[in-house]
């Protein structure tokens, strides 16, 4: 099922996240997938090498996923292949039933685990999104006729509502729209105010998007990604909140409940919510219950 | 010569919907760097123009600079070129320059061209020899060809199934690369070499952006350091810098010139046949600028009459024979000390004692020492930035009392207030001790600078330390300093608290073709072989012999000149052989010219005799530091080319 | 822009085999040549091997000025068996096309760095893409100033304004964004989809390969 059509039809889109293992066995994740996240979700997102670690392939386990019934997002990066592979990827992914694409630039090569790589880079997350849209046209990124039907995704982007730089993002995001994104999930959303002011901007372009939600799981996370990773900051209140009681944290409760309250905050001003669990997807049903989805 | 021009214009049909929405256009067009120098206009400025005409565009100027990457230079030009009413910038350069304006114009600047790339890096020399550097040469495993710009692929493990006929799969006209590499190997026996190679996988790490710019930053800061461009070259003061002074043995007979100095030459006031005594007046100061002679030894005079001179030919000099006994003469007795001693008798010691710059140029003291401005510092110069001489170093070192004591003695004649002493950082003894000597004195101060040639030239030192800049065609005094060398306060240290004139000084015998290098104290007029033969002589018959530092020493043809006032140094080295290649526009002399000069200008119009043009690229403010030489990827000898132009200038060409 | 870095000590020692000859080439030292640290190891090679001449000249690169400067030691460098390179890429090449019978090795390697061969040493760099993006970037090379040499915008992995790959960098992008904004030229970041045409710098280029 693609995605676009649950957003036209006014659903409030629910996915969440998966991380391929560093190995070809995948019995756990589709266990985790199909306890906690089938039938309670509309599609699962399947990352590409994130962190540039190198690990199972994306493409390879949406199949699985879609075998076992669930309907994958496939994540693409630029970092790890020419055009010539992501067009030859994004075919095979057609050829498979895949319906969604989620396309990004990557992290650098150097952040990763094999840091010696070239990072290729030949396209960004714009391009790959044009490249996409010719690709639906029938021809390829060289103009080169497609044979028989062109394939037909939906197409999603990522943006970071409370970046630092949120008018620079806005302006990528404006890019990623001209160049054939329909959908967005945004990076980990902390803070509702920021979000929702990003939204009233955001909503000129008409695109839907999905509040992103990163489960907290205590307060060393969040000081570490406050430090480190990019578009998210937690606020204070929120690391004290974490820190109060370290039984109930420790135990998920108190993730799942700022989860929930951000999710239920922002609500209104979005059209879905995207839960990038990281492990943690035995609570995204707490979640979402408590969030009253 | 291949033509590495790093860009060209835009097409008609990118360039016109850049156009549509900007009027009121200024051009600034890059003239190309690597390739043949030609006056002829280079840049594509008039097809620009035309494009820009054909869409009613109003153009407000144009202007053609060289080397418009060069931030320095660039930056100083732009303020005056660009007209308030330009409101668009179009460039015509690579992207260097196309970012330098970017960066330096408060205007929308906009790129008229298209970097030109080329597969790999060339050299300086504009051949098709190319590297990639990827930071992990493999040039050793294959031969000395490279497998990343020989193999379009980049392959490092052999070649891929795609060469036919030993012709590239890219390009049927260009040699496969490890065809190449493998040929080369079998022809030197290394097949088996080749085939025992390990596995190799490219590591796209080695070029770490974090090194590199942080070296960008070490190497910019090290090329400003102070004043603008300069260079470092090797210093091999090792040889020598550990050397205490020795008092070099009597020679039988000593030729002493009666032109050591800048300004007319001393007359003579001896005859032959007169005995004289050391430290007595033999030569007359004729005029104010020129310099009183004095014997160096006690003797007989011998003769007056030319002797060759280390610079000038044969010059009118007194040659006396040595009685051995150095009986000083009369007139040598202490002046008594500072407190009681006006400036104007100051003056008078200084110039009676014939003190004139040691450090090379022979500028009279006394004259430097009354300024006909108001003066509020007196710099040391204790850089002695030239490579392998260590004179000054030693004098600091061992006579740090009488340095200081001449530099007060210059504060009172002068009337300045400061007294600095630079030094370089590569001289820490001598900045320890001067520091220690000077800790109670308020008003003279050791300031360490960073070691780079040539930073003992007035105008740079003054730049460095001051930070004031002596206007093109001044003198220190403009900006209110005086520089004074080392040697040469100690020599009116001597003349103060001595009584001694200047009869001797130290001198560097060094090189690394020197058999034993020392620091001498020797006497004016000793022969310049009697130095040589008591170091062992050199030990190579492949030698040059300076007088004077490698970077502005002169070169020696003959030994037998004496040793004079401005002698800092003796060296043997290995000589300095080339051929001049064409210019190229590399742009290296420009690049480390400290007058921020364009010296490729000066080889282009020597060969024209175009003076005009000399005088537009201000060849008087050289200062013959010969950086520019030094660093010429083509070996022009732009130095000389210089003294042509300055020479036909002052004849009024 | 060339700078030379030392190779290992160990393996420069397994390349010194027998009668060495050692070059260094000076000409770009005032852009990078590791002077004292090559002087240091040579130093070493030449008490433990046999290394039977160092010469040090510049501007090897240039295959005239090279033959010219190695005339007076062609004796010695006929009789080594190894001839050992402490030079850019550049030059190594140009001394083993020149002695074509030897075994020429390079001591040291090769790294980029801003600015063009004969520039001193920039803090901008162009990457010669051929299709110069300036024009809509305010004038800050996208291709040089973003770690990814993205061309349609920043990617998410900026923090406060700073690179993802190194955190002593700006952002390229936010660069590009800000320098735009101040000229009020915000809307020229309104171009159609960039896509890089990686064949198009050596197209047309006369040295293409």
């Amino acid at each position: 099922m693609k995605l676009t059509e649950l957003f036209q039809r006014g659903e409030f889109v629910v996915t969440a996240e998966v991380g391929p293992p560093k190995g070809f066995h995948i019995d756990h994740l589709l266990h985790e997938a199909d306890e906690y996240l089938k039938g309670r979700v509309h599609a699962v997102n399947v990352t590409d090498n994130q962190s540039s670690v190198m690990r199972l392939g994306s493409l390879a386990t949406c199949k699985a996923l879609k075998d076992r019934g669930l309907n994958p997002i496939f994540q693409m990066t630029c970092r790890d292949r020419n055009r010539i592979a992501l067009q030859s990827d994004i075919l095979s992914a057609a050829l498979f039933g895949i319906e969604n694409l989620l396309c990004l630039t990557g992290d650098h090569t150097t952040l990763g685990d094999n840091p010696q790589a070239k990072p290729v880079f030949d396209l960004d997350s714009v391009s790959l999104l044009h490249m996409v849209k010719k690709l639906e046209s029938g021809e390829d990124l060289a103009g080169n006729p497609l044979e028989g039907d062109a394939p037909k995704f939906s197409k999603g982007a990522v943006v970071s509502p409370c970046s630092d730089s949120v008018d620079v993002q806005l302006a990528k995001m404006e890019a990623k729209v001209k160049a054939g994104a329909e959908y967005f999930q945004t990076q980990a959303v902390y803070e509702p105010e920021k979000f929702i002011k990003f939204m009233e901007k955001a909503k000129q372009f008409g695109v839907p998007v999905q509040l992103g939600i990163v489960i907290p799981k205590n307060a060393g996370m969040a000081k570490y990604m406050n430090a480190n990773v990019a578009g998210i900051s937690v606020p204070d209140s929120m690391i004290e909140e974490l820190q109060k009681d370290k039984e109930k944290t420790k135990a998920g409760i108190t993730g799942i409940e700022i989860s929930a309250r951000i999710i239920k905050e922002c609500r209104p001003y979005c059209q879905g919510v995207h839960i990038m669990a990281m492990g943690w997807e035995s609570k995204v049903p707490d979640i979402l219950a408590q969030a009253g989805i | 010569m291949e033509d590495y021009t790093k860009f060209r214009l835009k097409g008609k049909e990118e360039l016109t919907p850049v156009l549509a929405d900007k009027d009121n256009l200024f051009v600034l067009a890059c003239n190309k760097c690597f390739k043949e120098f030609e006056l002829a206009e280079e840049p594509e400025c008039g097809k620009f123009e035309a494009i820009a005409g054909a869409q009613g565009k109003t153009l407000v100027g144009s202007a053609k600079v060289d080397f418009l990457c060069n931030k320095t230079t660039t930056a100083k030009k732009l303020q005056a070129l660009l007209p308030k009413e330009a409101e668009n910038v179009f460039v015509i350069s690579c992207g260097l320059g196309i970012q330098t304006i970017a960066d330096l114009a408060e205007k929308p600047v906009y790129a008229a061209s298209d970097s030109i790339a080329y597969r790999g890096r060339h050299g300086m020399a504009l051949t098709k020899t190319r590297c990639d550097a990827c930071g992990q040469c493999y040039l050793n495993l294959t031969g000395g060809i490279c497998p990343i710009v020989d193999c379009s692929k980049s392959l490092v493990n052999g070649q891929c199934g795609g060469a036919k006929n030993g012709k590239c799969e890219v390009n049927k006209e260009m040699d496969c690369g490890w065809q190449k590499i493998y040929k080369k190997m079998e022809e030197q026996g290394r097949t088996q070499e080749l085939l025992n190679q390990p596995l190799q996988i490219r590591d796209y790490s080695k070029i770490n952006y974090k090194f590199i710019s942080e070296y960008v930053k070490s190497v910019r800061e090290k090329r400003f350091e102070g004043y603008y461009g300069g260079i470092h070259p090797s210093e091999r003061k090792e040889l020598a810098e550990h050397l205490s002074l020795v008092k070099f043995p009597d020679v039988h007979t000593v030729v002493i010139p009666l032109s050591m100095h800048a300004g007319a030459p001393a007359e003579p006031i001896v005859a032959v046949g007169d005995q004289v005594k050391a430290g007595q007046k033999i030569g007359e100061a004729k005029g104010v600028v020129s310099a009183n002679i004095h014997s160096s030894v006690s003797g007989k005079v011998i003769a007056v009459e030319p002797r060759l001179h280390a610079t000038n030919g044969n010059v009118l000099s007194v040659v006396i024979e040595s009685d051995g006994k150095n009986t000083l003469h009369e007139s040598v007795k202490p002046a008594g000390d500072l407190d009681s001693l006006t400036p104007e008798q100051i003056i008078d010691i200084v110039r009676g004692a014939g003190i004139v710059g040691m450090g090379g140029a022979g500028f009279p003291t006394s004259v430097k020492i009354k300024p006909p401005k108001p003066v509020d510092t007196v710099l040391l110069n204790g850089c002695e930035c030239e490579p392998l001489l260590t004179a000054d170093h030693r004098v600091m070192v061992e006579f740090a009392d009488d340095v200081i004591f001449g530099l007060k003695a210059l504060l009172k004649a002068s009337g300045a207030e400061k007294g600095i002493i630079a030094v370089e950082d590569n001289k820490p003894d001598a900045v320890e001790i001067l520091r220690s000597k000077t800790a109670d004195m308020a008003n003279i101060e050791v300031v360490v600078a960073k070691t780079k040639y040539p930073q003992g030239a007035e105008k740079m030192l003054i730049k460095r330390v001051l930070g004031r800049a002596v206007p093109s065609g001044g003198l220190p005094a403009d900006v209110g300093a005086i520089v004074s060398n080392i040697s040469t306060v100690k020599a009116v240290s001597d003349a103060i608290q001595r009584g001694l004139p200047l009869i001797e000084r130290v001198v560097t015998v060094t090189g690394e073709r020197m058999k034993t290098p020392g620091n001498y104290i020797v006497k004016i007029g000793t022969p310049v072989k009697e130095l040589v033969d008591y170091c062992g002589g050199v030990t190579s018959d492949d030698v040059t012999i300076k007088m004077g530092g490698p970077m502005m020493g002169f070169e020696l043809s003959n030994l037998d000149v004496p040793v004079m006032k401005g002698t800092n140094g003796i060296i043997a080295v290995e000589p300095v052989c080339s051929e001049p290649y064409s210019c190229i526009k590399c742009g290296r002399c420009a690049d480390v010219c400290p007058m921020e000069l364009k010296p490729l200008y000066f080889t282009k119009y020597a060969g024209t005799q175009n003076w005009q043009g000399f005088k537009e690229q201000s060849v008087m403010d050289c200062i013959e530091c010969r950086c520019c030489e030094t660093i010429c990827s083509s070996k022009l000898p732009i130095v000389n080319m210089i003294k042509i132009g300055k020479k036909a200038i002052r004849e009024g060409k | 822009m060339l700078i030379t870095q030392l190779k290992q000590k160990d393996a420069i020692e397994t390349l010194a085999k027998g009668k060495t000859v050692i070059i260094n080439c000076h000409g770009c030292k005032e852009v990078y040549f590791p002077e004292e640290e090559a002087a240091e190891l040579q130093k070493e090679l030449s008490a433990r091997g046999d290394v039977t001449e160092i010469i040090t000249r510049d501007y090897i690169c240039n295959p005239d000025n090279l033959c010219f400067q190695l005339q007076k030691f062609m004796d010695k460098i006929n009789a080594a068996d190894t001839v050992l390179v402490f030079s850019c890429g550049v030059g190594v090449q140009t001394v083993a096309a020149f002695l074509e019978n030897k075994r020429v090795f390079a001591g040291c390697d090769t790294c980029p760095l801003p600015g063009f061969q004969g520039v001193t040493p920039l803090e901008f760099d162009c990457g010669q893409c051929g299709e110069c993006y300036l024009n809509y970037t305010g004038g800050i090379c996208p291709i040089t100033a973003c770690s990814k040499s993205l061309v349609n915008g920043q990617c998410g992995g900026s923090k406060n304004g700073k690179c993802e790959v190194d955190k002593n960098m700006e952002c390229g992008w936010e660069r590009i964004y800000r320098k735009l904004e101040k000229l009020n030229k915000l809307d020229t970041l309104k171009f159609q989809t960039k896509v890089r045409d990686y064949a198009k710098p050596f197209k047309d280029s006369q040295n293409a390969d």
